[in-house]
């Protein structure tokens, strides 16, 4: 019976501590970076006349890798700084909760790599764009679990702006179909991410940890 | 089992609700009163008894200073609190070793 009791109460102790240590590295830097890459991606997409839907996924997948380059390589550089390790257990519960969505958005791009034409077709990319935000407020919103509880706010600011513009289009409004949709891209996930960045720059607290 | 271990283990420490806090401060450097209340799912009232009581016995520090003009309360664990934490745990690791081997 005791033994009982005892093997619950550190099976609660082990289950509460795993559930407390949060994801802390400061999300500013990185915010900024991916912030900067979307707007200067979006920037080049519009510049360089990327319209055909292959050039559209490719461009951003480009830049989804970019970023993602750029955020691991500052995370690592946060923890080796901290003297801690960078695949830390609050780190591996931030990519499992970000995972799912963000395999969901790689596998629509390859299915349009695959299947669609290359020339024109915005309201593809339009839908597209829609679809990925929407997904990646999902994956923001599900890794804010195990992070700050600010996170999850960005999460559904992404999920909002995503059914606005799913609305917006589904009702015929004409400023989305205008709307090019690299500057779409680059307005949105750029524009939100160097915003929250420089929100994060002067109000998070100076003591990283994972 | 020996029978002497069960009195060993901290009257504070063993209070359901502080031994959540404790644990949960334990992984973390420090967490907000939010985050505490929000993790454990208790009330605030609950939890600042319990952490009043911690604070007392010199088991939780209590730091208070603001946040985007929002008062902002952080709880970390003392020395003395990770050391009368790791304790207990090695109290009941050895309860459940005993019982065991029996």
């Amino acid at each position: 019976m005791e033994t009982k009791w005892a093997v619950d109460n550190l099976q609660t102790i082990r289950t509460l501590m795993e559930r407390s240590a949060l994801y802390r590295r400061a999300l500013a830097p990185i915010m900024i970076l991916a912030g900067i890459i979307g707007i200067a991606a979006g920037l080049t997409g519009w510049l360089c006349r990327n319209e055909s839907n292959r050039g559209f996924v490719c461009l951003w997948l480009v830049t989804a890798v970019i970023s993602l380059a750029g955020a691991l390589l500052l995370m690592r550089r946060q923890a080796l700084k901290d003297s801690e390790p960078f695949w830390s257990p609050p780190t591996r519960r931030v990519c499992q909760a970000l995972l799912p969505a963000f395999f969901v958005g790689l596998v629509m791009a390859c299915l349009i790599l695959a299947f669609s034409s290359g020339s024109g077709g915005e309201g593809l990319q339009h839908l597209l764009v829609i679809l990925w935000v929407l997904f990646y407020g999902c994956a923001v919103h599900a890794a804010g679990f195990f992070m700050p509880r600010g996170i999850r706010w960005l999460g559904w600011i992404f999920i909002i702006v995503g059914c606005a513009l799913l609305s917006s289009l589904s009702l015929g409004a004409q400023w989305v179909d205008q709307m090019q949709p690299n500057l779409l891209m680059g307005g949105i996930f750029g524009g939100l991410h160097l915003a929250y960045g420089i929100y994060l720059h002067f109000t998070e607290q100076k003591t990283p940890t994972a | 089992m020996n029978p002497d271990l069960f009195p060993q283990l901290n009257r504070v420490i063993h209070e359901k609700g502080r031994l959540a806090i404790m644990s949960a401060l334990a992984a973390a450097p420090e967490l907000t009163f939010t985050e505490l209340r929000d993790l454990l799912d208790m009330t605030d009232g609950n939890l600042t008894t319990h952490i009043r009581t911690l604070q007392q016995e010199g088991f939780v520090s209590v730091a208070k200073s603001y946040q985007n003009n929002r008062p902002l309360t952080s709880c970390a664990l003392t020395a003395a609190g990770r050391k009368a934490f790791a304790q207990y745990i090695d109290l009941l690791d050895q309860i459940v070793r005993q019982s065991r081997s029996k």
